[in-house]
């Protein structure tokens, strides 16, 4: 290894080794003497660096931990999963799977799901854009249903829980349902699905109709129109349709492609 | 590996004509295109609009309408010893080709390398070393992003608060001399942040928070300045700092969250009569104000280059 790349991995060790003393002792050998103060704030940034992204990707989550335990919790994932990007925003994807692992949180257990769906979030915000092609729909009146596929929204994504995550998302995002509500629900065992998706440039949620979570994940799978409601018989299409389109969850159809599944 | 050219009209030998920006931050998306203020261009950090689509980069797209954009990294990591991200360096390249920036820069710094057997990114700037080495692998790093870009980088010195030690096999170079010899090996322009300097200056004198070394500093900057060939400048920056002490020690942080001090602005005086009116950019990142404070600290910049303009017709 040359010296460049040794002196770069032990200033890693030093950011990133938590706690991290024995990698401090190898910047010092490295540095000129005011390098102690230096790293502090290298180490104070990147954990200021840590809380800001997860603040800015799972608000929602920030609000029900509170600002002391997100900073915690920031320093932790920081430490344990370090970026892998020059991307900032790309960090933070691990959160869902740490909270469902967290000893501290399992009196939260729906937390995990929170998350998942904010990341959800969070992603179908930058997804590519997509224009509707509402002409394009006129296909569904014409040709076969099994020949044809539904183009989706940007950034669509069914979120599965067994926790009433779209009614805590949102109390928090829209101040609808009541937080009363929202824990009545959680008493009661209520499980929600729900579905993430971008109208134009801004990201939307809801709960899912009985039968379209499966209808979504088959057409996100790239099953055509007919096979898909084949599968979702719980579906009532009519009612869904309409709504879908306007919504822009739904944006056009489009012949398949031979070999499409 | 052809060693690029740099544009004259973004270096010291354009027109005496005042080229301001500032940086355009979330908060004054709406304003500033609403307002439609007189900037000569925008400067935004290219990984905020990494993005395949979304908001963000609809902001930019009708940004880019009214002004030139500058695009400032802030995370290729050009000093890493494990080598370019190739993802990184792609998403760059299609914001390049989308946007048509009238600038691409970054730092001199490193921030990508392995740990616990990962290759892992600090998010942050890091310094480098000013080694032989450390040389190399800058210039290696800038050629292969110019070949990519296919348009000169600037790169920026950087505000560091460790000092590398030169190793005892290795020969010392002091930052201007290595800084003079990326751009002699690559053809890349130099982004001379005038905060930076005075920051760096600050934290290596004994009581950085004092305003006793401030007189030292500013004599070590201006011969920082004054080291630098005035044809490889390609923007300026400036920026507020701030001064901490704590029970960890006392240091100046280059937070861009205040307004240029008089210092820095003196400084700036100092460059533009050595550089001229290259193009300048006021940042604020931290505790950012409304955005006619930063409009006013654009056009303090504006009238120093004005005052060059002035003198150098008369």
């Amino acid at each position: 290894m040359s010296d460049l790349a040794a002196q770069q991995q032990d200033m890693l060790r030093a950011l990133f080794d938590w706690p991290a003393e024995d990698a401090i002792e190898l910047i010092a050998v490295r540095a000129v003497n005011t390098w102690a103060r230096g790293l502090k704030a290298y180490q104070t940034n990147g954990h200021m660096l840590a809380q800001r992204a997860l603040s800015a990707a799972y608000p929602v989550v920030a609000q029900l931990l509170g600002e002391e335990s997100l900073a915690d919790l920031a320093r932790a994932l920081w430490h344990a999963q370090p970026p892998q990007r020059g991307d900032l925003a790309l960090w933070g994807d691990e959160l869902p799977l740490y909270l469902a692992k967290s000893r501290q949180l399992q009196d939260e257990p729906y937390l995990a799901d929170v998350a998942r769906a904010e990341w959800a979030l969070h992603c179908c915000a930058t997804a590519a854009d997509a224009l509707a092609e509402p002409a394009s729909l006129n296909l569904l009146t014409t040709e076969d249903p099994d020949q044809l596929a539904l183009l989706l929204a940007p950034g669509c994504t069914v979120v599965r829980s067994a926790w009433p995550v779209a009614s805590i998302l949102g109390a928090h995002v829209h101040g609808t349902p009541s937080l009363a509500d929202v824990g009545a629900e959680l008493r009661a065992g209520v499980a929600q699905d729900v579905v993430v998706w971008r109208q134009g440039l801004h990201p939307q949620f809801r709960q899912v109709l009985p039968g379209e979570a499966g209808l979504l994940e088959f057409l996100m799978a790239d099953v055509s129109v007919g096979q898909a409601l084949d599968q979702s018989s719980d579906l009532d299409f009519v009612q869904w349709f309409p709504q879908a389109v306007a919504s822009q969850l739904v944006l056009g159809a489009v012949i398949q492609q031979p070999g499409s599944t | 590996m052809p060693r690029f050219e740099r544009d004259a009209a973004h270096s010291g030998s354009g027109a005496l004509t005042p080229n301001i920006g500032i940086g355009w931050r979330h908060p004054h998306y709406a304003a500033l295109l609403e307002q439609q203020p007189a900037l000569d261009f925008l400067e935004v950090h290219s990984e905020n609009f990494f993005a395949s689509g979304g908001a963000a980069l609809a902001v930019l797209e009708r940004g880019r309408a009214h002004y030139p954009i500058s695009l400032h990294g802030v995370a290729l990591s050009l000093g890493s010893a494990a080598g370019l991200d190739l993802w990184h360096l792609d998403q760059l390249a299609a914001l390049v080709e989308r946007i048509d920036p009238v600038r691409v820069s970054d730092h001199a710094c490193f921030a990508r390398g392995v740990h616990q057997g990962k290759l892992v990114h600090a998010s942050d700037l890091l310094p480098i070393p000013f080694t032989n080495e450390a040389l190399n692998v800058m210039c290696q790093h800038v050629d292969q992003v110019q070949e990519r870009l296919k348009r000169p980088l600037m790169v920026e010195n950087l505000s560091a608060y460790i000092a590398w030690k030169t190793p005892p096999d290795e020969a010392a170079w002091q930052e201007v001399e290595f800084l003079m010899a990326l751009t002699r090996r690559t053809g890349c322009s130099l982004l001379v942040d005038v905060n930076n300097i005075y920051v760096n200056a600050l934290n290596a004198s004994p009581s950085p928070t004092t305003d006793a070394q401030t007189e030292d500093a500013e004599a070590a900057c201006r011969a920082w300045l004054d080291a630098i060939d005035p044809q490889c400048v390609g923007e300026m920056h400036l920026a507020g700092h701030c001064r901490v002490s704590d029970a960890h020690g006392d240091i100046v942080i280059d937070d861009h969250g205040s307004q240029v001090c008089e210092a820095v602005w003196r400084l700036y005086g100092h460059a533009v009569q050595r550089f001229g009116p290259v193009p300048t950019l006021v940042e604020w990142d931290t505790d950012i104000p409304a955005l006619d404070v930063l409009l006013g600290e654009a056009n303090r910049a504006r009238e120093a280059l004005a005052t060059l303009r002035t003198e150098a017709m008369a």
